[in-house]
């Protein structure tokens, strides 16, 4: 009975590409396997028509046997019987398992085309779309748009037994066919009203059952809170309260959508006396044989199912299209970032150029404006600023992982547009300010920018980061098993398996947004130490939080609103009095040992 | 009888010995709703078994000589009635199931929430809240589809199958039940073999389905490692390998689920039927109303046939949910509210005596003894995992003690009231929790009936939130969260400080692992914790140097045990690993500094 009740919980969504492209672009899908769906259609048809043959035959039979039929005769019409049920079991089977293999694999190849339409993507898309809608499309839209076939196939299919039922009823008694035909529309009427209603009940349980779970999701992770507090009978009222609001949304919903079958039955219960009475009628005056009438209560059972189902077909229909046109919006999207050649990159020396170079995310606000920077190989430079001054702008653009739209960027003189891609990027070393782990060891992380690198190698790598003291501290060493997302490891030991990345990359030109997360002083010492490891010996291009850092620099560059407004050594700045020895004071102060030893007094005052 | 942190009177006591039970016991809350299911589910059989001998009667009706129009008419009537009555009999009986069903889904909800609420702190710090949200949401509501259309699938089915059977000798003759008998012994085995080979199945799709999707969330997630590094090719080959075992999986549930043979099983018995039925007929041992009467109950057994399907798959989705949700209300909490314990106002002494901790029977804290005297600042130092929160959790008895003891002046924290013990102790912890409710409710949780908007506002003066919260429009009133503001992490720590100031506790445990980004917000924070701690015994985890350089005594972690204890320049003078922090400061040790 389920399929009363499909789709009623879709949400409306705004379609930009048309109803048939799209059936065009999904069929296209299903085109190499035009074969094994030939098969499943012939299925579909073999299965209908053996299916309304059933009852034909036994009320031919019913017919038959008056007539004093012989003992072969109505083995041949129950040998009929049976292969025709035997048959309907077959092709049924067949339409399941060449469906179910076609869908497989239809899906398979549309999930791959999504997956790899993503990895084509520049972080520009990433930055627009919230990851758990991404993994939706290629994961959950991908399977609901294959269905919109099956759904279309599975209607065919019932109506087609409900065409060759009706077809040969008309046959056999033209008016009293029409009789049933008239309750087409009181059942469809009933299912189409029922639906408007249901949609609506859904709807309501639908935003009350997420309060709940709202409620509960708040109250317990702040559990603690609640029990530091003594708060639990005050929570447990509100719990209760809304509990019960949404017991009484549930019942209504629950009663409403319950109500609908028992309706439907109360419908073929008057279809069954209307064919009796009728047919009871027509058969006095000896136009109808007891077969035939017999044959016009089975239909009548027939065709109810195919009715309801049409009733929920649309809303269907159109979620699946839906569905798939949020994959062929994530296949058809642009890249923003075009490489003009694929020129091998070779081994880089380091030297970042960025000439009159012109930048904006959105095309409305300018980030960079006619900006020109050179850094030398093998510098260390640190890029300081309030936050919206440019400075991850700077290191996307070394990256690659943005595209500027005037000026050029060069990397030893070489245009960065004309380099194949790959290439250039595993020269490159970049830690994100929340370094990102994946499932596995933190041996298979270090690993993961250089997959063919040994053991021996890794532990190495690891070794070079603050004497690899950090290593001895996880609880399995390097074969520690870091959790979904790196979440077994602290913010602090995350950060020391990115450092430890880098050593083993050895890449020629190195990005770090430096942490902003507050790590453990112990920690914190290992970090510093691993940096000063992993700058050596290239060129580095650090978005500076750290107090040392800045210090360490070779050169510091002051950005503000997108151009270089002061450059120099800490020293050199601070003495100068300029934006640099305000940042300084807005950043970093309050790490300076002057501001530590007087902490005591600054928190006395006022 | 269980140990609970909090209960409500008059609470309804399930039998939790098992799934089944538990099911069982909810059920009969409401005996009056099973029992009119199962009457009604009967009766609906009847009507419709009814309706099935009396359409037979009518074609013998028109059969015999001398019927008028009018009786037709009469039998017409009369099965208008029954499909009537079969129908509202129906509609009866889902609304008694639904009630039922919503009712239980409810009682499910109410008794896992009051029992997560009694749970211990170690319960809900080993717990994942997801999990939880899964129990309390998925698995709740396949109670509720377990019982509505589960169970009167069930009830449906057994009773589907036994009903028109019973039709049979009833109305027609002994040996027609040959074919349905034959059936259901044909059914029972196919279907049995069916669930069985099935249900591996399912249970892998929906397990590689959550593989594919959790790397590929990894994937977008780290989008920028994957791209930074050109490993593209690596995570698309690992995503089709992923996919493609999805796949396998999938085609295998089609072609089990097309196999369905309790289907062909029917189709055979009914042949079966028809012929025994004509052969009958042919001998004028039965009319031919008794065959279409016969061969409409054998139609009727095509609907348990049919829905056995699905209703094999529904009960063992809901038993498997029970026991889930079971298994989180059944699990042990060691403490209780000990209301007989000591209940007095506290001075603000804690003492460790050797105490160790272990946590699963990994060891955390091994053999630490310290003690802090009323009004002191203890900073805590230590690597994440050397145990420093799990050190201040035992104060107030998030956890217990494994072996020796933590005393509040004097007294054993085990033989504290549980109420007086934590009320009078604030916990400030690193990820601070802010309902989404308005910022003066926040403030006044630990004193949601006595607190006044004035005391709201003095607690919030002394903590420095009072000025960024009149920024906001709705100053006090303005809502935290999705619907309201995004708090940043100095502001969120500010208005928790405030919470404490409220409810003036003597000891404070502070894990105080936010950073904050300016210098100016640092000034706020280092103010407002200097407040808060003054005249409270304070024990404070910290990443902040000034706190560790100026705090009352320090403790120095390492992997559980106590490294060392004393002032900044004590352990400057003696302690390797707390120099370390210091040395990039070129601090050196003030021994060295007075030669």
């Amino acid at each position: 009975m389920g399929w009363m009740m499909d789709g009623l919980e879709s949400d409306r969504y705004d379609r930009t590409y048309g109803d048939l492209n799209l059936v065009r672009r999904v069929l296209s899908y299903f085109r190499p396997h035009w074969k094994p769906m030939a098969a499943v259609v012939l299925a579909i048809v073999c299965d209908s028509a053996v299916s309304a043959g059933t009852p034909i035959l036994i009320s031919w039979g019913i017919d038959r046997v008056a007539g004093q039929m012989s003992t072969a005769t109505i083995a041949l019409i129950v040998g009929i019987v049976l292969a025709f049920s035997g048959m309907a079991w077959v092709f049924n089977y067949m339409r399941w398992r060449i469906s179910a293999r076609v869908v497989g694999d239809v899906v398979l190849t549309l999930r791959q085309d999504a997956f790899a339409a993503v990895t084509q993507r520049d972080l520009s898309f990433y930055d627009e779309e919230p990851s758990g809608k991404i993994v939706s499309r290629v994961t959950s839209d991908t399977q609901d748009f294959s269905e919109v076939v099956m759904l279309i196939l599975n209607l065919v299919s019932q109506l087609l037994m409900v065409l060759v039922l009706f077809a040969v009823l008309a046959t056999i008694n033209l008016r009293l066919t029409l009789a049933l035909v008239a309750l087409v529309p009181v059942v469809m009427g009933l299912a189409l009203s029922f639906r408007r209603v249901a949609r609506t009940v859904t709807q309501k349980a639908r935003r009350v059952l997420a309060k709940v779970n709202a409620l509960i999701q708040e109250s317990i992770s702040g559990i603690a809170v609640a029990k530091n507090f003594r708060q639990e009978a005050a929570v447990y009222k509100d719990f209760r309260h809304l509990n019960q609001q949404a017991y009484r949304v549930n019942l209504i919903r629950g009663w409403t959508l319950n109500a609908i079958i028992p309706l439907l039955e109360i419908t073929v219960g008057l279809g069954t006396a209307l064919i009796v009475y009728y047919g009871g009628i027509v058969s006095l005056q000896g136009l109808l044989t007891p077969g035939q009438w017999y044959l016009f209560v089975q239909a009548m059972y027939h065709f109810w199912g195919p009715l309801t189902s049409i009733a929920s077909f649309w809303s269907q229909f159109q979620d699946g299209l839906s569905a798939a046109e949020r994959v062929f919006a994530l296949i058809d999207a642009e890249p923003k970032v075009v490489q003009v050649a694929s020129e091998p990159v070779g081994e880089i020396q380091g030297r970042v150029e960025f000439r009159h170079v012109h930048f904006t995310y959105t095309g409305r606000e300018v980030v960079l404006d006619d900006f020109s920077l050179e850094i030398r190989p093998g510098e260390t430079v640190a890029i300081v600023g309030h936050t919206g001054a440019g400075k991850s702008s700077l290191a996307r653009l070394i990256a690659r992982f943005y595209e500027f739209q005037g000026g050029q960027i060069l990397i030893d003189g070489r245009d960065i547009r004309t380099f194949d891609l790959a290439q250039y990027r595993r020269q490159l070393g970049i830690v994100p300010q929340e370094p990102f782990l994946f499932s596995g060891t933190v041996m298979d992380n270090i690993r993961y920018t250089r997959p063919e690198a040994t053991d021996d190698e890794v532990r190495a790598a690891a070794r070079k980061i603050a004497g690899g003291e950090w290593v001895d501290l996880l609880p399995n060493g390097l074969q520690t098993d870091v959790g979904e997302r790196g979440g077994r490891l602290s913010m602090g030991q995350r950060q020391l398996v990115a450092l430890a990345r880098v050593v083993l990359a050895d890449p020629r030109i190195l990005i770090l947004d430096e942490a902003t997360a507050s790590v453990d002083p112990f920690t914190e010492a290992q970090i510093q130490e691993g940096l000063e490891v992993v700058m050596a010996g290239r060129t580095s291009i650090v978005i500076a939080h750290r107090l040392s850092t800045v210090q360490n620099a070779d050169r510091i560059i002051v950005l503000r609103e997108g151009k270089i407004i002061e450059e120099g050594t800490h020293r050199a700045l601070l003495a100068a009095g300029g934006h640099y020895a305000e940042l300084y004071n807005t950043y970093f102060r309050h790490q300076s040992l002057e501001y530590i030893e007087q902490a005591r007094l600054l928190a006395a005052q006022a | 009888m269980e140990k609970r942190e909090f209960t409500v009177a008059n609470e309804y006591r399930y039998n939790r010995s098992g799934p089944l039970r538990w099911v069982a016991s909810h059920i009969l809350r409401y005996p009056w709703l099973p029992a009119a299911t199962i009457l009604l589910a009967i009766l609906v059989s009847i009507l419709t078994s009814t309706n099935s001998v009396l359409v037979g009667r009518a074609f013998d009706l028109v059969a015999a000589p001398g019927t008028t129009p009018t009786m037709v008419m009469h039998a017409a009537l009369v099965i208008l009635a029954i499909g009537a009555g079969q129908g509202i009999a129906q509609l009866v009986r889902n609304l008694a199931v639904e009630m039922l069903a919503q009712l239980v889904e409810r009682d499910a909800r109410d008794e896992l929430y009051l029992s997560l609420l009694g749970k211990s702190l170690t319960f809900h710090g080993r717990q994942r809240i997801g999990d939880i949200m899964a129990r309390a949401t998925n698995d709740v509501h396949m109670l509720n589809l377990m019982i509505s259309p589960g169970l009167v699938f069930v009830f449906a089915a057994l009773v589907g199958l036994i009903v028109p059977i019973a039709a049979i000798p009833l109305n027609l003759r002994w040996d027609l039940l040959l074919s349905p008998l034959v059936f259901v012994v044909l059914f029972a085995i196919t279907l049995r073999r069916y669930i069985r080979e099935l249900d591996p199945v399912v249970g892998a799709v929906r397990e590689r389905f959550g593989l594919m999707n959790a790397r590929l969330a990894e994937t977008i997630e780290g989008i920028q490692v994957v791209k930074g590094s050109a490993q593209e090719r690596q995570e698309q080959n690992i995503f089709l390998e992923n996919a493609r075992k999805f796949r396998d999986m999938y085609v295998l549930q089609g072609k089990i689920e097309g196999r369905y043979l309790p289907l062909l099983m029917l189709s055979i018995t009914t042949a079966g039927g028809f012929l025994h039925a004509l052969l009958l007929y042919r001998q004028g041992a039965i009319t031919v109303g008794e065959v279409v009467a016969y061969m409409g109950l054998l139609r009727l057994l095509g609907f348990p046939t049919f829905i056995s399907i699905w209703t094999f798959a529904l009960i063992q989705l809901g038993v498997a949910s029970a026991r889930r949700i079971l298994q989180l209300i059944n699990t042990e909490t060691e403490l209780d509210e000990n209301p007989q314990g000591v209940a007095k106002p506290i001075r603000g002494e804690i003492e460790f005596d050797h105490v160790s901790f272990a946590y699963d029977g990994t060891p955390v804290l091994q053999d630490i003894s310290f003690r802090a005297n009323p009004g002191e600042t203890i900073a805590i130092v230590g690597e994440t995992g050397s145990g420093k929160s799990t050190l201040t959790k035992l104060v107030n008895r998030t956890y217990d003690v494994t072996a020796g003891r933590v005393l509040v002046d004097g007294v054993d924290v085990r033989d504290w009231n549980m109420a007086s013990l934590r009320s009078q102790i604030s916990a400030i912890e690193q990820d601070i929790f802010l309902f989404s409710r308005s910022i003066a409710d926040n403030i006044a949780f630990g004193a949601p009936e006595t607190a006044t908007m004035e005391d709201i506002r003095r607690a919030a003066r002394e903590a420095q939130a009072h000025d960024f919260i009149m920024s906001f429009a709705n100053d006090y009133a303005t809502e935290i969260g999705e619907r309201g503001v995004t708090l940043s992490g100095g502001q969120r720590q500010r208005l928790a400080i405030a919470r404490a100031f409220l409810t003036d506790p003597r000891i404070l445990i502070l894990d105080d692992s936010t950073s904050a980004i300016d210098s100016a917000t640092e000034d706020e924070i280092q103010k407002a914790m200097r407040r808060i701690m003054k005249g409270r015994t304070t024990l404070l985890i910290t990443h902040r140097l000034s706190q560790i350089r100026w705090a009352d005594r320090i403790l120095v972690l390492r992997r559980g045990r106590l490294v060392d204890q004393g002032t900044h320049d004590e352990l400057l003078a003696r302690c390797e690993d707390y120099r370390r922090i210091f040395a990039r400061y070129g601090v050196a040790a003030p021994a060295q500094k007075q030669t």
